[in-house]
């Protein structure tokens, strides 16, 4: 499988924009709308005009047509044929590229297996659900033995929990198959789950290409630390054992305690959504609880930001303008806090 | 009376014009004459004449008007905008006129050499072809042009990932995609050929047992005063394009925008 280079492409919304994947690599390209993620996909496929180059291995492909590229595109809109059956449309590509009808049967049952639609052969996209739309039209984008995977927002169509099922399921089995994949996806969570590494863009430029963990511990810019939701980083002093898989964590003076195997732990990460505030003691017990004293309120649009002085450290946290409109939070106010576990992230040394 | 019944009112009162017309027809209706001029070599040769002319220039129209409206469906290039107004000349410039510019263009040099070299135009069948084709080829386009509109651009990128050329991406998925369409759209363009006078008796005459058609043939009854005659013959018309577009109606499951 190639490695995929881009160099200075500009077109369309793109500027000047470079970009290198590695062979076998799957690489997320995370952004706001209108941040040329979509338009990058279609000038690696060759379906829109740029300037710059396109490199496979080191062959240029700027004269290469879409359809000698080799490249696998899962659009966001999936666009099945709707005149063929699922079979017909995965054996589709099959067919152009002339391989024999026994390749052909073999393929078309070995990817309908893999994504476990096997039992939709005969059925026509009019007669499928969300989910296994999407299927289909994954097993159709690789099966003509693609090199190279595009996707465009491959679990846009489904509800969150099909698509966080759906994320790790792809995640194996893009790994399986060990092709080149460059997918578009909006949710930086989604993105952590399934990417080697993410390139978050911009303004049609890339901001950053990083490892999901350095992304989030080591923004190089302040649209990527905007984009990622400016967590609250916390360096940990210390790292106790509590029990198999529990842990407690020392900043300061400040101790969390959450599920972790070892020790290694370096920095936590904790989203500013994560963190609720309460101006009255809640009720239960009290691990992960604090109290602290505002220092500053952000008010944005829709949310509130606030900033806790809690045991030393300063942590941001959102939330909703009606709920701080109901508290008559002001600089100052003391204030309880409570770190919700399941979304902390963590980078190790 | 609220504006649904106002406006339901209207399309009765439309509908009641036409039907009005087509039922004064019968006041003359003769089922002896009908029998008689039906059977007759001259309306049988019309109808036949008629069917095979306007099934050829058909073919010939659509075959030239499917690249064509798939060009002017998918590409922004220099001139589009000036091709689509012209394919509405047809629409806006009366039959007669049309063939009478082709009759002034057989008269030129250039058009004299293809009369004298090539295929003769003037009072022959070809003419017939020809002044179907003209009057018809720019609806052709157009209406296949709206069906190809439908079938998003979509389809033809994937199968271009998928290793088609475009080509053959238009082969396997744009074309099979409007195959309804198209067919429609030949129908129509049949039945507007069928009905074709104004260029054809400008280009080809008004010959019997030569280039005298359906329509041309009503002309001469009446021209002739023979009431009679022109009420079978346009009876036949009538039947034959109602009929078209009846079965045009069950194929694409709507109403068809002529």
């Amino acid at each position: 499988m190639p490695k995929i280079e881009v160099k200075n492409i500009t077109g369309k919304v793109l500027r000047d924009l470079s970009l290198s994947v590695g062979d076998k690599e799957i690489l997320a390209l995370v952004g706001p709308n209108g941040a040329g993620k979509t338009t990058l996909l279609n000038v690696i496929a060759g379906l829109t005009d740029y300037s710059g180059e396109v490199l496979f291995d080191g062959a240029n492909m700027d004269r290469v047509p879409p359809h000698r590229r080799g490249v696998g595109y899962l659009f966001q809109d999936l666009a099945l044929f709707p005149h063929m059956n699922v079979a017909a449309n995965i054996a589709y590509g099959l067919k152009i590229r002339k391989y024999t009808p026994a390749v052909i049967g073999e393929r078309v049952d070995e990817l309908m297996d893999a994504l476990h639609i096997a039992k939709l052969r005969d059925r026509f996209p009019y007669n499928l659900s969300g989910g296994e739309k999407q299927r289909v039209a994954i097993a159709r984008a690789i099966a003509p033995f693609q090199k190279i995977l595009l996707l465009d927002e491959p679990t846009a169509n489904l509800d969150a929990q099909t698509a966080k099922y759906f994320r790790s399921e792809l995640s194996v089995f893009l790994r399986r198959l060990e092709i080149t994949t460059v997918f578009v996806i909006h949710d930086l969570l989604g993105a952590e789950e399934m990417a080697d590494r993410i390139a978050i863009m911009h303004q049609g430029s890339i901001e950053q290409v990083a490892a999901p963990g350095d992304i989030l511990f080591r923004p190089r810019t302040r649209v990527v630390s905007e984009f990622i939701g400016m967590p609250n980083i916390l360096d940990c002093d210390e790292c106790t054992v509590l029990s198999t898989g529990l842990v407690e964590v020392r900043s300061g003076s400040m101790r969390l305690v959450l599920p972790y195997e070892g020790t290694a732990m370096s920095k936590l990460a904790i989203s500013p959504h994560d963190i609720y505030i309460s101006d009255s003691k809640p009720p239960g017990p009290a691990l992960n609880r604090y109290t602290g004293t505002i220092t500053e309120i952000i008010p944005l649009r829709t949310v509130v930001r606030v900033k806790v002085l809690v045991d030393g450290n300063e942590l941001l946290a959102e939330l909703s303008r009606e709920t701080f409109d109901e508290m008559k939070l002001t600089a100052g106010s003391n204030v309880h806090l409570i770190v919700k576990l399941r979304r902390l992230r963590y980078f190790e040394v | 009376m609220n504006f649904k019944k106002l406006s339901i009112s209207v399309s009765f009162a439309v509908f009641a014009l036409y039907g009005a017309l087509i039922l004064s027809l019968f006041y003359y209706y003769d089922g002896a004459v009908f029998l008689e001029i039906l059977r007759s070599s001259r309306t049988l040769f019309s109808i036949r004449l008629s069917l095979f002319t306007a099934t050829v220039s058909t073919i010939i129209a659509v075959i030239v008007a499917i690249p064509s409206a798939y060009a002017l469906s998918r590409f922004r290039f220099f001139g589009r905008q000036l091709i689509d107004t012209m394919l509405e000349l047809p629409m806006i410039v009366s039959p007669v006129a049309l063939g009478a510019v082709v009759l002034i263009f057989f008269n030129t040099p250039t058009g004299t050499f293809i009369q004298g070299h090539g295929i003769r135009f003037i009072f022959t069948v070809y003419g017939i072809f020809l002044a179907q084709f003209i009057v018809t080829v720019g609806i052709a386009i157009r209406l296949i042009k709206a069906a190809m509109d439908e079938i998003p651009v979509r389809y033809e990128e994937v199968a271009r990932t998928l290793g088609a050329s475009p080509a053959r991406a238009f082969m396997t998925v744009t074309l099979p995609l409007c195959k309804r369409g198209i067919i429609a759209s030949s129908i129509l363009t049949w039945a507007k050929a069928l009905g074709e006078f104004g260029a054809t008796i400008t280009i080809a005459g008004s010959m019997a047992m030569k280039t005298e058609t359906i329509p041309v043939a009503i002309f001469m009854r009446l021209a002739s005063a023979d009431i009679e005659g022109t009420v079978v013959l346009v009876l036949m018309l009538i039947g034959i394009g109602l009929g078209i577009l009846y079965g045009v109606r069950l194929l694409t499951g709507r109403a068809v925008p002529v």
